[in-house]
């Protein structure tokens, strides 16, 4: 088991004052299993008006942030503490194969925003393309386990792209990232996607955060210091959903916190809405997770 | 039926039923002519009849007249991708239906809408049919166009739809069946009333010969029935559009015009406190309903697509709160999906209790596996394309599975194995024909119907009587299934009864007298007042070119104007940006230097890009110009001739142009900002002129060319008998308000606008563009033509300037853009 402290600030700056500033916030972590949320705290400076929003496209807690008159800047500090129990998943031969999870896919009478026939078709941001596939298509034989098919094909993603932040933009196309063979959290997630649903499989996009600090003696994990973003996998109506993170290639256990979760980045940007202004934008966000104490 | 009397020199009767016979005999089963009941037939001998008799008797004379007269209406539309409007392509021949076999089409339709509407219902609410198996969940969020946010949301008045329409096709067996339906943003209304209009002008006497049908109650049907959801008595309801670059957006300007709906786009609106408002001249003003002309997933930065730049940050929110009417509700588009055909029969028997009275043609979804199995055992016989929308593996679009060869066959398979959700096998339907004319002769074609539904006011379906029919220009069925159709026609539905004459013009509703009508949105104010202000810009520039022409080109000589003369005029050309100043004199530097000050594309100063500028504000008020107006100022920029007779031709133009707005606009406050941008700039260009003159020693030359610039030669002459003198010349072109080319007469005018204009405060204390017209008036009144100098004249210039300022600031949107950084992305 783990605790964590989490900060998330991200501050706006403006070259002019602006009009007004509408956005959705989807910074608080949802309830998943494995992990429970014992307290949070949202701050904006300086203040607005927020609500919980209607308007949901994933799984996430949406809040509505209205500010009538922001000053030259915005601040928005998300604060949780975390308490997280995971194992880490075992691949077994009696997994369904992914034959099987086709075939339970079909049955599933759930259109719902955790249901998986939710996360099976292309979106915004994840269409299905075709090099793409073809080259996820290595590790996604029929008759394998979901399982082992999941870490794989995160292995083989962590192994052959490369970690480059000047790669990609928030916005660049995953065949772009794909073409380079590099990115970051975000480009490897969605390309991996990408991959599972060309092969008829269901996948959504997870945010979240991954422990700061590194245990004793091992390398610090690539994400750190920044929020991150890794992959679901449905592995059918038994083992549900599970977490499989391409950056670093391993499972999603104890050192993952789930944010939210939708069909790619854009359901769950933790920050997105309107500012009604003139002038330039600028942006920096700091992210803390701290281990503390369990007890 | 009777024959017609004999019209001059041919039976129009005789001529018709050649015609007739002629088709006939070449026509297939089924044709809609041919095989017609007797009393069908009936009518399309009198149909002919009036075809023979329009003047020419010829068939191809009947096809251009009606294109001429949908030309005329304005009828247009813009391919994607496209910035020029295309003509559209008319058939004179309308398709006649009996009311019997109508009324099989209009209940079906209305029937189905009522399916569409507890299937979105249950969709957007329990998603009952979902859990219990009548509908698979793949169903629901493999369409890109659900929107999960509407999920748990009840619109105003209940209902997610309001209008829809669909394709219809005639199988040779008389079986009307549906191809596709159109919920999201169901287009071609328009144009269903623009064909009615032209071929109601081509067959003049066809109305009084026939009970035919008419389109307006539907249309009023539908402005009650979105009414009927507002929660205002009186509602305001406004028609959304993505504006001047969507292909339907000339349909979208006629429609707005027809309903009396306010023509409004994204930045027009805003919501305060889950209000809808527009923001218009007089201030932010409610609107109680939409109907929706873009795409949904763009209507709301906040509850979609956080990209969008043309939404309405917090729509959805003050729909949700019941203060807009959004028609139809976004998210509708899912009942759209090719696959979803293959439910209608079980959801039309769980639902309604019955199996859906109009069915769609044979549809099997591959996301079952025993539809996949015989969509690929009979690729032969079907259409096989993507079940929802946007291309699949293997398949950008529906293709005729006859059309693949083995290996295309094989990787399809192979496709489906791992998505067998995302194709769709359909039947390929067998279509009646009916007659067209091609080649100067009458040939049967294919045709796809489009029929058209609206909610009524007492919540009930009501069909428009009639539609559009596109028809293939080819006689094989089947691609007129897969392409769009090469021409349209009319739809008459006809019947023993007569039918009392309805227009919109008097509804059925009682209407409340209004002689200012609407609210005129900031952002048309703005683009009124600017094109009174090009196309004024563009005339002056004209009369400056004219006049350094008028005598130097026509004449041999070359120099007819005294060397200081021209150089004044070349500065007032240059000083507008229009043209670079010429290196000499010389008679080609200056027939260069005017081409230029025409022609040139580059830059915003030639007569040529004022021209385009005023174009371009002409394309996006449709809704407030007259169609004499629109057709002007899309007129192509002439290309033949001289210079001067190009030069010319424009003027003619712009004196047209300035005629009907003087004469034939509405005095709205619409017109009023148009005519004030006339009279600012025209009192611009008076003081541009004054400017190029030393006004203390100018020759007699320098004051007829004066009156020649101010176009004042005339007012000058009834006053004056005597030669060109300096003061009195002043006065008319300054300070006399008898002078309609006069400063005088231009700041009379326009404060006589501002006064009637709306003011924010009612304390009485004046606004900026107030006081800077007040200003103005005392300038002209406190100088006299004997003290006016120089400085007065570059005063009233800056003051006019500003006073343009003010009337944007006050008036229009703020700046140019919107002010809106849409997407704030975090890493």
């Amino acid at each position: 088991m783990m605790r964590y402290a989490i900060r998330h600030i991200t501050r706006f700056d403006y070259a002019e004052a602006a009009g007004f500033a509408r956005c959705n916030l989807r910074l608080r972590p949802i309830l998943w299993s494995g992990q429970a949320l014992e307290d949070y705290a949202l701050l904006v400076e300086p203040g607005g008006h927020t609500e919980p929003a209607r308007a949901q496209a994933g799984l996430a807690n949406v809040t509505r942030l209205v500010v009538e008159r922001p000053e030259r800047m915005l601040t928005i500090e998300s604060r949780a503490t975390v308490r997280v129990e995971r194992p880490i998943p075992l691949p077994s031969p009696t997994d369904p194969t992914l034959a099987e999870i086709r075939a339970m896919m079909a049955e599933v009478a759930d259109a719902g925003p955790a249901s998986p026939v939710s996360y099976l078709f292309p979106s915004a941001h994840v269409p299905i393309v075709p090099e793409i596939a073809a080259w996820c298509a290595e590790d996604l034989a029929d008759d394998r386990g979901i399982l082992d098919v999941a870490i794989a094909l995160a292995r083989r993603i962590q192994r052959d792209f490369a970690f480059d932040p000047t790669a990609t933009l928030v916005d660049t196309p995953i065949a772009e990232a794909f073409a380079k063979r590099g990115g970051v959290c975000q480009d490897f997630a969605q390309i991996m996607l990408s991959g599972l649903r060309g092969a008829g499989l269901s996948a959504a996009y997870c945010s979240g955060y991954l422990r700061t600090l590194p245990p004793p003696g091992q390398e610090r994990l690539v994400g750190a210091d920044a929020t991150h973003a890794w992959v679901l996998v449905w592995a059918g109506p038994v083992l549900g959903w599970v977490g499989v993170d391409p950056t670093n290639g391993i499972w999603m256990a104890e050192d993952h916190v789930v944010m939210a979760i939708g069909r790619d980045y854009a359901d769950i940007a933790p920050i997105d809405g309107v500012v009604l202004g003139s002038g330039a934008q600028t942006m920096q966000v700091s992210v803390d997770v701290e281990p503390l104490p369990v007890g | 039926m009777a024959s017609r009397a004999i019209n001059g020199r041919f039976d129009a009767g005789a001529t018709g039923g050649r015609w007739l016979d002629a088709y006939c005999a070449a026509a297939p089963t089924g044709d809609m002519l041919c095989h017609a009941t007797a009393q069908d037939r009936a009518a399309w001998e009198a149909a002919f009849e009036e075809l023979a008799g329009v003047p020419g008797n010829t068939l191809a004379a009947a096809r251009e007249r009606a294109q001429r007269h949908s030309d005329d209406i304005g009828t247009a539309y813009r391919a994607a991708g496209e910035n020029e409007e295309r003509r559209w392509p008319l058939s004179p021949v309308p398709l006649l239906i009996g009311a019997d076999e109508w009324r099989g089409i209009a209940d079906g339709m209305a029937e189905r809408a009522d399916l569409f509407e507890s299937v979105i219902a249950d969709i957007h609410g329990g998603q009952r049919l979902v859990a219990d198996g009548v509908l698979p969940a793949m169903l629901v969020t493999g369409s890109p166009l659900f929107l999960r946010p509407m999920v748990g949301l009840v619109p105003p008045g209940g209902h997610q739809l309001h209008f829809m329409a669909a394709d219809l096709c005639r199988g040779p067996d008389g079986r009307w069946r549906v191809l596709a339906d159109h919920v999201r943003v169901p287009v071609g209304a328009g144009y269903a009333l623009e064909n009615r209009l032209a071929i109601g002008r081509t067959l003049g006497g066809l109305p009084s010969r026939m009970n035919i049908e008419r389109h307006a109650p539907f249309f009023a049907a539908m402005r009650a029935g979105i009414a009927a959801a507002c929660r205002r008595a009186e509602p305001r309801i406004g028609l959304l559009t993505s504006g001047k670059l969507n292909p339907s957006y000339p349909e979208q300007a006629h429609l707005a015009r027809y309903l009396g709906f306010l023509l409004v786009e994204g930045a027009d609106l805003a919501v305060r406190d889950d209000q809808l408002y527009v923001r218009t001249i007089a201030g932010l003003k409610r609107i109680d309903a939409l109907w929706r002309r873009i795409d949904p997933r763009l209507i709301d930065p906040l509850a979609f697509d956080a990209n969008s730049t043309i939404g309405v940050p917090g729509l959805v929110d003050a729909m949700a709160a019941g203060n807009v009417v959004i028609a139809n509700a976004p998210g509708v588009g899912v009942l759209e999906s090719p696959a979803f055909a293959a439910f209608l029969p079980a959801l039309g028997e769980r639902l309604l209790g019955r199996a859906p009275s109009l069915s769609s043609i044979g549809t099997w979804w591959c996301g079952r596996a025993e539809d996949r199995a015989r969509v690929l055992a009979s690729l032969d016989q079907l259409v096989v394309g993507p079940a929802f929308a946007g291309p699949v593996a293997e398949l950008a679009g529906p293709v005729l599975g006859a059309s693949l060869d083995a290996a295309a066959r094989g990787r399809l398979a192979t496709a489906m194995a791992l998505r067998p959700q995302d194709y769709v096998g359909q039947e390929v339907a067998e279509l009646s024909t009916m007659p067209t004319v091609c080649d100067g002769g009458l040939l049967p074609r294919p045709f796809s119907l489009r029929v058209f539904a609206a909610r009524g006011g007492d919540g009930r379906w009501v069909v428009l009587p009639g539609g559009f029919v596109r028809i293939g220009d080819q006689p094989d069925a089947r691609a007129a299934v897969m392409g769009e159709g090469s021409w349209s026609a009319d739809v008459i539905v006809h019947g023993p009864d007569p039918v009392a004459p309805v227009s919109l013009l008097q509804p059925t509703d009682s209407v409340e007298l209004r002689r200012n009508p609407g609210t005129l949105p900031s952002r048309v104010a703005d683009n009124m007042f600017w094109l009174g202000r090009y196309l004024e810009r563009g005339e002056a520039l004209l009369g400056v070119i004219r006049v350094l022409f008028g005598h130097s080109i026509s004449a041999d000589t070359g120099a007819a104007l005294a060397p200081a003369t021209v150089e004044r005029l070349v500065t007032i050309i240059a000083d507008t940006g229009a043209a670079g100043r010429p290196p000499s004199h010389r008679r080609r530097d200056l027939v260069d230097f005017a081409r230029e000050a025409m022609e040139s594309v580059d830059g915003w100063g030639s007569v040529r890009a004022i021209n385009r500028l005023a174009t371009g504000i002409g394309g996006v008020s449709r809704d407030r110009l007259s169609l004499d107006m629109v057709r002007l100022l899309d007129a192509p920029y002439p290309v033949t001739g001289t210079l001067l007779d190009r030069a010319g031709t424009l003027q003619r133009r712009y004196a047209a142009l300035a005629g009907l707005s003087a004469e034939h606009m509405g005095r709205t406050d619409a017109w009023r900002f148009h005519d004030l941008g006339r009279r600012i700039e025209r009192a611009m260009a008076a003081t541009r002129t004054l400017l190029g003159v030393d006004l203390r020693r100018a020759s007699a030359e320098d004051l007829s060319t004066l009156l020649d610039l101010a176009d004042s030669q005339i007012s000058y002459r009834q006053r004056y008998l005597m030669g060109f003198a300096r003061v009195p010349v002043i006065d008319l072109i300054a300070l006399d308000p008898g002078n309609p080319r006069g400063i005088a007469f231009q700041v009379e005018t326009i404060v006589g606008h501002l006064a009637k204009l709306p003011v924010l405060n009612d304390a009485g204390i004046a606004e900026p563009q107030q006081r800077i017209a007040a200003r103005l008036t005392a300038s002209i009144a406190m100088t006299s033509a004997e003290r006016l100098d120089r400085g007065w004249v570059l005063e009233i210039n800056q003051q006019l300037q500003k006073l343009s300022d003010a009337i944007a600031t006050r008036y229009f949107l703020q700046g140019a853009q919107p002010l809106r950084e849409a997407g704030l992305t975090l890493a």
